[in-house]
C-alpha cells in the first residue's frame, strides 16, 4: 500500500490578481509504515499538499492515489472522497480550536458518527480514542471541552481524528504554541498512535530539532516544489543549500560543523543531540585512553541520552 | 530612587471556577521592575504568567494586593486610561490584532482613541513604522502578510500608542522560526535604542536567555529570578516544575554530569564549541 503523487500542481485564485501558483509539479511516493517530516517555510507549498492528501482541495491537474483510492482531475465521486477521509486523517494546526461539543464524548464521536458507524462501534471506537491519546475516559467524558487546560484540549482534537482509525495520520504543526513539557507529551504521543493506531505518519513541523527525533525521512518543500526527499542522516549533508532557502539546521549538526572547522571531527553521522553526545563522549574517550590510561573514566557506562529535557524527548510514557 | 516602571504588592488573583469555588492563578507575588529592563517570564502552561500580564495593564484588577504603573493603582477607575498608555500589550494570534483592512489605519487606531491630533498621528505613524521594519508596507492590507510580518504590526500599532512598558503574551508562540527572529530582534532594538522596558513572555528558553532578567512562575507564584544564566544554572529545579534549560546548557549539564570537564553553565553555542574544543 501506498501513496503516490504525480505531477501535482496547484494554483490559488486562478485567473485574478491574487493568483499564486502553489504547488508546481510535486510527485511523490508515500509508503506503509513511513514516518514522514515535512519541512519548508510559510508559503513553500507544503499545507496545500497536505491538503490534497484527504481531498480538500479539488483536484487540478495530476494524479493521486492514496491506498487504492484514486483521484483525478473533473472526476466527481463522492464514495471516493469518502472513502480517503476514512483512510486519511488529518490534524489540523490548533485543532483544539475546533471542538465545538458540548461534552468530550460526543466531540470525540462526531468522526465515527459520520462514518455511518452504528451506535455500539462509536461508543467503543470514542473509548478506545480517549484512552490511546492518553486521557482517562471515565472521567473525562461527560466534561466540557472548554473547561480543559491547552494540552488536554489538543488531545481530545486527535482523539477525534483517531476515532475514525485512519490508515494515515497527518499532523500540521502538533506542537505549536505548547510549553515545552506539552510538546514533549505531544511527540511521544505522535510516536504512540503510530505504534498502536495509524502506521502510516506525515508531520509538518518548522522545528526542525523536533523533527530529528521522529521522523525517518525528511521532504523538503521549496517555492511549491519537492526540494529534497531524503532519510534524515542524509538530508543535513544539505546544509548549505538548506541554508540557502532559508531553513534552519539541527543544532547538533550546527554544533558539529562549527566543530570541524576549528579541527574537531566526530566519527558517524549527527543529526539530533542524542547522536552528538554520542560522539563526544567517544572522541573524548579515544584522546583521553591514550593521555591517561589509569585515570580514564569509562564514559560508556553513562546512559547518555537527552530525551526528557527540553531539548529531547520524553522516554517513558508519562501520560 | 526613580519609581519602578511595575511594581506588585502581594498581588493575587483568582478565577471563579463555579459557584463558590476559585482559582487562584496568582498567588501574592511582589515584583518591581526598574525602567528599561528587559525582562522575560517563563512558566509552563497554567503557571498564572498570562494572568499575570494582563494585571500589569489593568485588563485584569488583582482580587488581592495592588499593581502600580509609574506609581498608578491599576485599580483607580479614573486613571485606567494613564494605565494603559503606559503598558502596551502584544498578543499570541497576530490575525486577532488587526482590525483595519490597511497597514496605516490599523496602526493610526490606537492614537486616534486617545484623541492624537492628527499631524501627530501621521508622524506616530511613520515612525512606528520605521522601529518594526515595516515603512514599504504602509499602504498594504495586513490579512496576506506573513505571521512575522503581522506580528511586527501589531508592535507598530502599540508603539503608536507611545507605551513606556511592552508587554508580549507568547507573542511569539505561533510564528514559524523566520518569524520571531523578526519579532526578537524588532523587540531588541526597541529595549536598547528606546530605553522601552519590555516583559516577554515565552516558551522559548532560547529567548529568554536575550533578557536582562528572568522571573519563572509555577503555580501563581514566581520561584526564580534573576540573570538567564543563573536562573538556568538551577535546573534540576527548572526540570521539576516542567520546565527546562536551553538545549546548549543541557547539552553542558549533561557532559558535566557525566565527569567531563564542562562548566554546566554554558548558554552560549560557542562557548560549549570552545570548552569541546579544548577536550577533543
Amino acid at each position: 500500500m501506498q501513496i503516490t503523487v504525480k505531477d501535482l500542481n496547484f494554483t490559488y485564485s486562478a485567473r485574478t490578481p491574487f493568483e499564486r501558483h502553489a504547488l508546481k509539479g510535486v510527485n511523490l511516493t508515500i509508503n506503509e509504515g513511513d514516518f514522514l517530516g515535512i519541512i519548508g517555510h510559510t508559503g513553500s507549498g507544503k499545507s496545500t499538499f497536505i491538503m490534497h492528501l484527504n481531498g480538500l482541495y479539488k483536484l487540478q491537474s495530476g494524479e493521486i492515489d492514496v491506498f487504492d483510492v484514486k483521484l483525478v482531475p473533473d472526476k466527481k465521486n463522492k464514495s471516493d472522497l469518502r472513502r480517503l477521509r476514512g483512510t486519511v486523517g488529518m490534524v489540523f494546526q490548533y485543532p483544539e480550536y475546533q471542538l465545538f461539543e458540548d461534552t468530550v464524548e460526543k466531540d470525540v464521536a462526531f468522526g465515527p458518527k459520520n462514518m455511518g458507524l452504528d451506535a455500539e462501534e462509536v461508543q467503543r471506537r470514542v473509548k478506545r480514542a480517549i484512552e490511546l491519546v492518553g486521557l482517562d475516559y471515565e472521567d473525562i467524558k461527560d466534561r466540557a471541552p472548554f473547561e480543559l487546560s491547552g494540552g488536554q484540549k489538543r488531545r481530545v482534537a486527535i482523539a477525534g481524528i483517531i476515532a475514525m482509525q485512519p490508515k494515515v495520520l497527518i499532523l500540521d504543526e502538533p506542537t505549536a504554541g505548547l510549553d515545552p513539557y506539552g510538546k514533549e507529551q505531544i511527540l511521544s504521543l505522535i510516536t504512540h498512535l503510530k505504534e498502536e493506531c495509524s502506521p502510516t505518519v506525515i508531520v509538518i513541523s518548522h522545528d526542525v530539532d523536533e523533527i530529528t527525533r521522529f521522523a525517518s525521512r525528511i521532504v523538503v518543500f521549496n517555492d511549491g516544489k519537492v526540494m529534497f526527499d531524503l532519510p534524515m542522516n542524509e538530508l543535513f549533508r544539505h546544509a548549505e543549500e538548506l541554508h540557502a532557502v532559508g531553513l534552519e539546521i539541527p543544532r547538533a549538526v550546527r554544533i558539529a560543523e562549527k566543530l570541524k572547522k576549528r579541527g574537531v571531527e566526530l566519527e558517524g553521522d549527527i543529526v539530533s543531540l542524542n547522536d552528538l553526545l554520542h560522539a563526544v563522549v567517544v572522541a573524548y574517550n579515544k584522546k583521553h585512553i591514550d593521555e591517561t590510561v589509569d585515570e580514564n573514566v569509562n564514559f560508556s557506562a553513562f546512559e547518555f541520552d537527552l530525551n526528557g529535557s527540553a531539548c529531547g524527548g520524553k522516554k517513558e510514557d508519562d501520560r | 530612587m526613580a519609581i519602578p516602571a511595575i511594581k506588585l504588592e502581594n498581588v493575587s488573583f483568582s478565577y471563579p471556577v463555579s459557584e463558590g469555588e476559585e482559582h487562584k492563578a496568582v498567588d501574592c507575588v511582589s515584583l518591581e521592575i526598574e525602567e528599561g529592563t528587559f525582562v522575560a517570564l517563563v512558566g509552563h502552561n497554567g503557571s498564572g504568567k498570562s494572568t499575570l500580564a494582563k494585571l500589569l495593564n489593568g485588563l485584569l484588577i488583582p482580587t488581592g494586593g495592588r499593581v502600580l504603573v509609574y506609581g498608578v493603582d491599576t485599580d483607580d477607575e479614573k486613571r485606567i486610561f494613564d494605565v494603559r498608555s503606559s503598558v502596551g500589550m502584544v498578543f499570541q494570534n497576530p490575525d486577532n490584532q488587526m482590525i483595519a483592512t490597511n497597514v496605516e489605519d490599523d496602526i493610526a487606531f490606537g492614537p486616534e482613541n486617545l484623541g492624537v491630533p492628527r499631524e501627530e498621528i501621521i508622524s506616530r505613524v511613520d515612525w512606528a513604522l520605521e522601529k518594526v521594519g515595516m515603512s514599504e508596507f504602509r499602504h498594504a492590507t495586513p490579512f496576506k502578510m506573513s505571521g512575522g510580518q503581522k506580528q511586527r504590526l501589531a508592535i507598530a500599532g502599540v508603539l503608536a500608542i507611545k507605551p513606556r512598558v511592552m508587554v508580549l503574551d507568547e507573542s511569539t508562540a505561533m510564528l514559524d522560526p523566520k518569524g520571531r527572529d523578526e519579532v526578537m530582534k524588532v523587540v531588541r532594538q526597541l529595549n536598547r535604542e528606546e530605553k522601552m522596558t519590555v516583559v516577554h513572555i515565552t516558551h522559548y528558553m532560547d529567548e529568554a536567555l536575550e533578557a536582562d532578567r528572568l522571573i519563572v512562575m509555577n503555580d501563581g507564584r514566581i520561584v526564580l529570578d534573576g540573570k538567564p544564566a543563573d536562573v538556568f544554572a538551577e535546573h534540576e529545579l527548572l526540570t521539576r516544575i516542567k520546565l527546562g534549560v536551553p538545549c546548549v546548557t543541557q547539552l553542558a549539564v549533561t557532559l558535566h554530569e557525566a565527569g567531563m570537564a564542562v562548566d554546566p553553565r554554558i548558554t552560549d553555542e560557542e562557548a560549549l564549541v570552545d570548552s569541546l574544543c579544548k577536550l577533543l
